[in-house]
Formats: structure tokens, sequence, C-alpha cells
């Protein structure tokens, strides 16, 4: 189950890939918190306990219902186009996509023989966490910005529970407000770029340098 | 409980009373308060006075109580001179930065406890994120362009980087597969204990993603671009604030790593990374002095290379090792200084560039003087206390197996002191024609007492050389292996 969860979030980062609606960024992002509150869920799906529902049901208000509905609620208010103006051909970042992806999953494969990793929901992970910062280099709006950070952190997370035997719940609570605060900050500041600097463009950002 | 209250609650708290709060004194007596308890335990953990049995994920040792005292103190001379900061006239649109100033004073200061105290990784990881959520706020204080554009980059970039080191956290996890470690919690001395079962590779990756993703927080190159902006951008106290402890706090989380490799195979190589990243900060310092022409960014490139000169000691391990101990308190208590001093320079020209101010010393002779007093200290004149803990670097430098890299690091420090010096005298000395006459002899104010004070520890810690600061120095570095 863990493996197909992980390529269904690998297709996720495909369409992230093609797609150039902002809008579609935001229900990706949506896609993979649904994903990973599944992960989370399905271990305890046979020994029910509420106490195992808390993080779970943390991430899930969190992944899946507050952050994306405050980036779409910045995208209506600040009137930013619906298209993500990219720096690259789409074809090009789609073939960068799978290359990276492929020499992911080959080495993952690799490293598991010798350490014994799950390859799938480890490799799917670490793809998230790259294409996350693909996308933060190659496309110029601020808003897909915190997008493709958010990929990057759910990617963590995917990684992190192919990895880690679970952390502590409240430290997990911890994390999951820490990045919700960061993309509420984020928010606040978008709003003060659009309105001070006039942009929503990483090019409005070019007055601090030596 | 008395620690945990002290060290972590009250802070905590008071940061929410300060929400309710009305009026600027009143939050600045419940902050100053709460700093003052907060110093006074410290020391007294410090000095042995009083022995703290933390809960939860936090504990002490000789390690945290140097820096929970370096941040007590920062923090301790930031909220004095806060009040009389805060009443100075600033436009209309920056007043609404005056609300929340204390709120996240209070909030920085728990959560930077938080992270040093921790004890495990997790605990870690989420204090120090909360920590830049506590002072990109900050950074934005005077609600202009510039402040706006510095945060959004410290915001992103630090965040991305702090992302950096979890998955170098969660390398450490896998590299604990097969051990006798597998399966249990994140626990720094459990981790420290076993160290030797731990797989060598995911060791090496991991202290790697640390590394670089608290770069970005300690402001080592080239991952400091970020917070050179911030630094330079933010309100002066908030400024040494960020060069006196954040930064230090993020390298708390690298010296836990490298705890942690110290006693296996790898340690080679972390310290091997460590020289590299120590000696290219000190290169794009020793570049930018040449160019930058803003003084507050030229004093945030200094805190870039005396982290460097910091990382390259703890890299160079021996005595280079202990001296990096020391430095990191002097640099902290200097940073604090150098901004407090630039604060008022930069109300009275209202620039931060260098080519509009002139004649400090005549027009400003307090805070001049002691500007120029700060300047000696962070250039390492005797009897200021870099001055004692460079020598030790380098002498550790010269006997360790890579002496060439003192005549590197000589070399590209001797040009940033020339320019720096260079900078820092056109502004102190220089007349210009077009000068703004001023009948108006400089008060005396908080500021400039804090600065006294600061630059009279300074000497008389190194001079006195407590056996106390040493002994806890030398028991930190045996911590790491190191006996001298």
């Amino acid at each position: 189950m863990e493996n197909v969860l992980s390529i269904l979030f690998c297709l996720s980062l495909f369409y992230l890939s093609v797609t150039s609606r902002v809008k579609a960024y935001v229900t990706v992002l949506q896609m993979q918190g649904i994903l990973l509150t599944v992960l989370l869920v399905f271990p305890f799906i046979n020994h029910f306990s509420a106490y195992a529902l808390i993080l779970p049901a943390s991430l899930f208000i969190i992944k899946v219902i507050f952050i994306p509905r405050y980036i779409n609620k910045i995208i209506l208010d600040l009137d930013i186009k619906r298209t993500i103006e990219p720096t690259i051909q789409q074809f090009t970042f789609l073939l960068l996509v799978v290359f990276v992806m492929t020499a992911i999953f080959i080495t993952s494969h690799v490293l598991s023989k010798s350490t014994d990793i799950e390859t799938i929901p480890f490799a799917s992970g670490f793809s998230a966490v790259v294409v996350g910062i693909i996308v933060i280099i190659f496309r110029k709006k601020l808003i897909v910005h915190v997008v493709g950070f958010l990929v990057l952190e759910n990617g963590i997370f995917l990684f992190g529970t192919s990895v880690a035997s679970a952390l502590p719940v409240m430290i997990e609570i911890g994390m999951l407000l820490d990045i919700f605060v960061v993309v509420f900050l984020m928010g606040i500041a978008l709003n003060k770029i659009s309105s001070t600097l006039s942009g929503f463009e990483v090019t409005a950002l070019g007055r601090l340098k030596d | 409980m008395l620690e945990f209250s002290v060290l972590i609650l009250f802070p905590l708290l008071s940061s929410a009373v300060c929400y309710f709060l009305k009026s600027t004194l009143s939050k600045y007596s419940v902050s100053l308060s709460v700093s003052i308890l907060h110093l006074a335990l410290s020391l007294m953990i410090f000095i042995g006075w009083y022995q703290p049995n933390l809960p939860f994920f936090f504990s002490t040792d000789s390690l945290s109580k140097l820096f929970l005292l370096v941040l007590s103190n920062v923090y301790f001379w930031v909220v004095l001179v806060s009040f009389s900061y805060l009443k100075r006239p600033v436009t209309s649109k920056a007043q609404a930065g005056k609300r929340y100033y204390f709120l996240l004073l209070n909030f920085y200061l728990f959560s930077n406890t938080a992270a040093i105290l921790s004890n495990h990784f997790g605990m870690y990881w989420v204090a120090a994120e909360a920590t830049t959520l506590s002072v990109a706020p900050l950074i934005y204080y005077y609600r202009n362009e510039d402040a706006l554009e510095a945060m959004w980059k410290y915001l992103f970039l630090v965040s991305v980087g702090i992302a950096f080191a979890f998955i170098g956290i969660l390398f450490l996890i896998l590299s604990a597969k097969g051990s006798l470690l597998e399966g249990q919690q994140l626990f720094f001395t459990d981790f420290i204990k076993n160290a030797t079962q731990l797989n060598p590779v995911w060791l090496k990756a991991s202290f790697i993603f640390v590394f670089v993703g608290l770069s970005t927080k300690i402001g080592i190159a080239p991952m400091h671009t970020a917070d050179i902006d911030a630094t330079s951008n933010s309100p002066s106290p908030i400024a040494a604030l960020m060069s006196g402890s954040l930064r230090i706090t993020a390298l708390l989380g690298v010296m836990r790593i490298l705890q942690i490799v110290q006693p296996t195979s790898t340690y080679e190589f972390a310290k091997v990374i460590m020289i590299i990243g120590g000696l290219f900060s000190l290169f794009v310092a020793f570049i930018f002095m040449f160019k930058v022409n803003n003084y507050k960014r030229l004093l945030a490139y200094s805190s870039v290379e005396h982290l460097g000169i910091i990382t390259l000691g703890i890299g160079i391990g021996g005595l280079a090792f202990v001296g990096a101990m020391y430095h990191i308190l002097y640099n902290s208590m200097t940073k604090v200084i150098l901004f407090f001093t630039a604060g008022n320079i930069h109300r009275k020209y209202k620039t931060r560039e260098v080519d509009g101010v002139s004649s400090v010393l005549t027009l400003l002779p307090w805070t001049g003087w002691l500007f120029l007093l700060s300047f000696f200290a962070i250039s390492a004149i005797p009897p200021f206390g870099i001055f004692f803990s460079e020598l030790m670097i380098f002498e550790g430098m010269l006997f360790s197996d890579k002496p060439w890299v003192l005549a590197v690091t000589l070399f590209l420090m001797l040009f940033i002191f020339i320019n720096m010096s260079k900078t820092l005298f056109q502004m102190l000395y220089r007349k210009n024609e077009n000068e703004i006459a001023s009948s108006e002899k400089e008060r005396f104010e908080i500021i400039h007492f804090a600065t006294i004070v600061i630059l009279a520890l300074l000497i008389a810690i190194a001079v006195a050389s407590p056996i106390l600061l040493r002994q806890n120095i030398l028991n930190i570095s045996k911590d790491f292996g190191i006996t001298l």
C-alpha cells in the first residue's frame, strides 16, 4: 500500500511539471496532503486508537484544508494571473524532472542493497524534494515558489515516513505548525510585496545587492 | 521545574502577555524582568550554583551551558536598549512594527532557549525553525521595500535551508539502521554514546545536509546572502540579536552532529568540510570588503568573517577549537556593541551609505568613540577578548597538520582589516563641506552605557580569564575528544 501511495505521489509530481495553471499547483498540494494522510492512517486500520489519529488529523487540517485555501485566497485577493510564467519550456522542464527522478530511483535501488530502505517511498520522497527545488528555480512567480517549498516539505514528510519509526507526536505537530506559520508569514509578505513593490515575481526583488 | 519555568515557560508566557498589554513601557518592563531572570539563572547554571534538571526533550551539558549564557547575555542587552530604541521617531507605516516588537522578542528568547537546551534532534529542528519565524517579522520592522525584500529572502532561504537540515537528520536515522539505535528516539546523548556503530556513508551525507542547511542561518558562504540582507536591513537591536546569538544557535546544530561524528571515521571528512566552509566565508568577506559601501552590510560581512573563523577553528581542532569557543563568546558581545553604535549613526545621518556619513567623532562624540573602540575590539586589538581567542585559533592552526590554513587566513584577514578600517575611519574622521552644523551636543544614552559596560566586560573577561569559563570550555573540548 505504501508503494501504491508513493507512486501516486510521483504521478502528482509529473502533473506538476506539465500543468501551467497556478490553480492546478494548489490542487496538487491538496492531493499530496490527502496521500500523506492516508499513508499515516493506513497502519492503524486494524488496531484503531484515537491517539494515533491526532497526527493524521492535524496533517489533514493543515495540509489539505488550511494551506491550500490560504494560497487560493492569496491568489484571488492579489488577482495573480492564472498561468505560472515559466522561465524554460514546459517540455524541457518535464524532461528535466523525468531525468532527475530516474536518477534518484536508480540511486535508491543501488543504495537499498547496502541499507535496509524501502526504495519506492524513499525515492518518491526524495524526488519531490528535488522537484520542489526545480520549481523554485525555474518559475518566476513568488506564489509558485511557496508551492515549490511545500512540495519539498511534502517530499521530506514522505521520505521521513519511509525512514523513521515515527517521531514523537508532539514534535511532528510542532513541525506541521512551523510549516503552517512559515506559509502564513510568506502570504503576508506576498501581500506586502504586491502592494509596495508592485509585482508577484522574483524580478520585483532586486534591490539588495553589493 | 524552576529552570524549565524561568528559561522556557516565562518567555513564552510573557510573549502572550505582551500581546494583551497596551503600553510600550509595561511590555518593556515585563520583557526586561524575564530577561533578567533568564540571565541570572543561566549565569547560576554556568557557574554551577544551580544544577538544572530539565524535563521532556531538554537537558544541559557544557556546550549548551556556554551557548545559553551567550544567548541570555546578548538578549538582556538588546532588551535593555529596546525601550529607548522604540521611542525613536519612525514613519507612520512603521508604527505598526512597534506593536509586536516585544511579543516577537520574547518568542525569540523562548525558541532559542528551546533550541539550545534541546537534547533531541526533532525538538532542535522545531525550535530552530521557530527562531526563524520569530525573527522574520522583526526584520520587517521599518516597513520599507528593502526590509520587505530582506524578510522574504530570509524567510524563504532559511526555511529551505532548515528543510535540508531535516533531510540530514533523516539520514542520521538511516545511518543507525542495524545498530543498537535503530528504532530509538533521536536523543543526542544516545547517538554520541553509540556513534561508532553508525553507517559511515549515511553519516557523511547527514553531516553535509545539516551543515549546508544550517549554513543559511549561520551565514557560512556561499549560503550567506539572505543573512547579510536580513542583518543589514533590520533595526540595530535585531541585527545585534541575529549576529550575536541566532547564528550561534544554528552553529549548535552543526556542533551536535560533529560531536556524533567525532569518534567515527567520518570525522576527518567533516573537519575538511568545515575548513572549506570557513575559508570560503573569509574569502567572501575579503572580496566584499573591497566593494561594499553600506556600513551595516559591512558589519554583516564582518559577521560572516567571524563565523568563518569560528568554523575554521572547530574544523582544525585542538587548541584552535578551544580558541573558537572563546571566540563565540567574545564575538557575540562585540557584534552587539557594533550594531548598537551603528544604529545611532543611522539615526543621525538617516543613511546606511558610507558616503553619506562624515565627522562622526565630532558630531556624535559618544557614539563615535565607542564605535571606534568596538571596531578595535572586533579587529582583535589587545586587550579586547578577540585578540586572545584569535591568537589561540592561529596557534592551533600553526601546530596542526594543515599550517597552510594559517597563511591563507592571515592573508585574507589582513585585507579585511585594512578595508574595514579604511571605510570606518572615513566615516569617523572625514570632513564634509556640506556638513550639517549642529550645536546640539550628543546626549549620553542607555545605548552608550550598555556599550561601555560590554567593552569593559570584554577586557575584564579576557584579562582575568576566569577559571570557570576556562574549565567549561575545556569540558566542551573533552566532549569533542580534544585534550590539550
